[in-house]
């Protein structure tokens, strides 16, 4: 990779970056090719592009000057139950993020004012019944409007400029099915897709292609059973109930016209079929398309390919988290993604898979899985009844739904593993659906420290393809957030007691911290405004995983909120 | 969006709701099993592993995402409400879910438990 000289890089910052409001008067339109090339000022969509490499080439803030990082500006988007999850978006100087409660905002990137809100009126008496809500983890743009997701099951597009709703789109049935969106939407070739939480939740995890224009549905994909050839892998007719989803974006290969999708879990979570779950249990057969990664049609939804990371999944172990790192090697073109078990995949762009490698240290629910083929061995089915060997990882997982970082200028991998198990007894469960959809679990279990010792979490720099170790980072306490990494040789570790920290990208040697005020567990991006350089970083602890903090780590956790939270923007003096 | 249901709506939900929470009576439940007498008592050891224990560790015996249910000090009163309107952000509302029976015996469940024997 050719690596830019600082001063170049700069100049040519200056030159792409405008005035905030020539940028607004002539910039052009964010659309699938502008997403597509990049630009270096701008941050266009979730994963920072569509190689989801979150990183930034910037380079004004680097290895020699990070000591002098300081808080540019702060904004505090109220009412943050649950915390802030989100990941901003950038463009042309503007910033775009959402709160909980689908809070919207758009600032000026270099001030932090306020240039337009939407608060949308959602129905609090169906959240109120809900689990996995109200946070949310952010939007998409393109074709001049801002996408949002809600728990209540909608989807709506925000004029770009100005704020004011262009469409608003109901999707899922939510007060049925209590699911709605918590994840981010993605934007491609005019089209809007967003998956639904699905998971311990029993429904049919469906992902929805919307027509950016108009807000009308262009297509919906099912993940449980979404194909005839799917239907035969759930017995008993049990993908009535299947769970699946896709609750995180996935990402858009131009060359192929794909969508690549992560699909989450089946329910119940935890199965009592023993060794033949094939024919016995809660849902026999391997549950085509949960715990996936699937290629869509970007124009129809149809599905052009896919591989079941995990076939009859009873560990909780999704693949809807994380990123699908685009890269190129040796004259490949590879697709890297994180399940949630911590082994992580790599696929050639048709999903063939190409190698398997894994960066947690406790892992027990399989022995290991075929690097070739795939294929799980020694894989821990469970009978009912208390389990003898606690299970790891713990249920909130290897690695989280948030994402790592690909530096394309070292070539690694940034990403943080967990270490945590479970004690877990199993039990028969019926799945609950009326009046309305309930979890649907199928174990009772407890957080549990691993073999080697105390609970931890790392940060690791690995090669993405073969899972070769350079350095690792540890934490007494799983850091939960996004990582990013930028053109600097910087990496930026956002932790779980509120610490943000800068490293340098080859060695891992630590160059500056800075208290954020409470936990992380949303995402970090880089953009430039007027040729300056920012980090925002999203703060504000209170998830899914974050609640066993406090009564697992004590310490800080006990007095943390878990309903507040701020957008934090650093640069150089 | 209607937030109050009307009164016959409320019981044809009430209704639904007896029969869909039958399903959990004392047998051990299969996918399929039809709905058991509207009157069978709710098993909240099922429901536990089912719903609540999502949050409530070990059965509701240990602190997790949720409090220690096992010996807490709060009062009946304080349970049944919790259950019925949750905690914003925390719990869900199961006002709509449970009624008032059934929530005597998740009541009476909470108050029997037990450290784990094994």
């Amino acid at each position: 990779m050719l690596r830019l000289p600082s001063s170049l890089a700069r100049s040519a910052a200056l030159a792409i970056g405008a005035t905030l409001a020539a940028s607004q008067a002539f910039a052009q339109p964010v659309d699938t090719a502008r997403i597509q090339a990049g630009d270096a000022n701008d941050w266009l969509t979730y994963h920072g592009s569509y190689r989801s490499y979150h990183y930034s080439p910037l380079e004004q803030i680097n290895t020699n000057n990070v000591s002098n990082l300081s808080v540019a500006w702060i904004h505090i988007p109220g009412r943050s139950t649950r915390g802030l999850q989100s990941t901003p978006v950038v463009a042309d100087g503007v910033l775009y993020y959402t709160g909980s409660y689908s809070r919207t905002f758009a600032l000026n990137g270099a001030t932090g004012e306020v240039i337009w809100s939407y608060i949308p009126e959602l129905d609090e008496a169906l959240i109120s019944r809900q689990t996995h809500s109200p946070y949310n983890r952010g939007v998409a743009i393109g074709d001049g409007k801002v996408y949002v997701g809600t728990m209540d099951g909608r989807l709506i597009a925000l004029d770009m400029k100005t704020g004011k709703p262009a469409w608003d789109t109901k999707l899922v049935d939510s007060a049925k099915l209590t699911v709605g969106f918590t994840g981010a939407p993605l934007y491609a070739k005019g089209t809007v897709i967003i998956g639904a939480q699905g998971g311990e939740w029993p429904g049919r995890g469906p992902i929805f292609g919307v027509d950016a224009a108009t807000g009308a549905k262009k297509w919906e994909f099912d993940t449980v059973a979404g194909t005839d050839e799917a239907m035969k892998t759930w017995g008993n007719d049990s993908w009535r109930t299947g769970g699946g989803g896709g609750w995180m974006p996935g990402t858009y290969d131009a060359d192929t016209n794909t969508i690549w999708w992560g699909t989450a879990n089946p329910a119940p979570l935890y199965d009592w079929s023993g060794a033949d779950f094939k024919t016995q249990g809660a849902r026999p057969g391997d549950n085509l398309y949960t715990s996936s990664v699937i290629g869509l049609d970007a124009d129809t939804g149809k599905l052009k390919f896919y591989h079941q990371e995990l076939p009859h999944d009873t560990w909780d172990f999704d693949s809807a988290v994380g990123e699908f790192l685009m890269l190129d090697r040796d004259g490949q073109k590879l697709v890297v993604h994180p399940n949630k078990s911590g082994y992580i995949f790599v696929y050639d762009r048709n999903a063939g898979l190409k190698n398997v490698w894994r960066i947690t240290q406790n892992s027990n629910f399989v022995k290991d899985i075929d690097p070739k083929t795939g294929e799980l061995i020694g894989r821990r089915d469970f009978a009912a009844g208390k389990q003898s060997e606690p299970l790891c990882p713990h249920i909130s997982g290897g690695v989280s739904w948030n994402s790592g970082a690909y530096n394309p200028k070292t070539g690694l991998y940034y990403k943080l593993g967990q270490e945590w198990c479970m004690t877990l007894t199993v039990s028969k469960t019926t799945p609950i659906t009326a009046p309305q959809v309930q979890l649907n679990i199928g174990a009772d279990f407890k957080i549990a420290p691993p073999p080697s010792g105390e609970i931890y979490g790392h940060l690791d720099a690995r090669d993405p393809v073969t899972g070769a170790k350079k350095w690792e980072v540890r934490f007494p306490e799983p850091p939960l957030a996004s990582v990013l990494s930028t053109g600097g040789d910087l990496v930026f570790v956002p932790d779980s007691r509120g610490t943000l920290h800068a490293y340098n990208a080859e060695t891992g040697a630590e160059l500056w911290n800075h208290a954020d005020g409470t936990g992380h567990q949303g995402g970090i991006v880089s953009y430039a405004v007027n040729g300056k350089q920012y980090i925002a970083v999203t703060a504000g602890f209170g998830g899914m995983a974050s609640d066993d903090y406090a009564p697992t780590f004590g310490g800080v956790y006990k007095s943390m909120p878990r309903d507040d939270g701020a957008l934090i923007v650093y640069s150089l003096k | 969006m209607t937030r109050h249901a009307s009164s016959s709506a409320a019981l044809a939900l009430a209704a639904s709701t007896i029969v869909a929470f039958a399903q959990l009576s004392i047998k051990p439940a299969l996918a399929q099993q039809a709905a058991a007498p509207a009157d069978a008592p709710l098993d909240v050891h099922e429901l536990f592993a089912t719903t609540c224990g999502w949050c409530h560790s070990d059965g509701g015996r240990a602190a997790g995402k949720g409090p220690q249910l096992m010996d807490t000090a709060r009062s009946d009163d304080f349970i049944r409400n919790r259950i019925k309107n949750g905690k914003e952000g925390a719990m869900p509302a199961f006002g709509q879910v449970f009624n008032d029976s059934q929530i005597d015996s998740i009541i009476a469940y909470i108050r029997g438990l037990k450290p784990d024997q094994g």
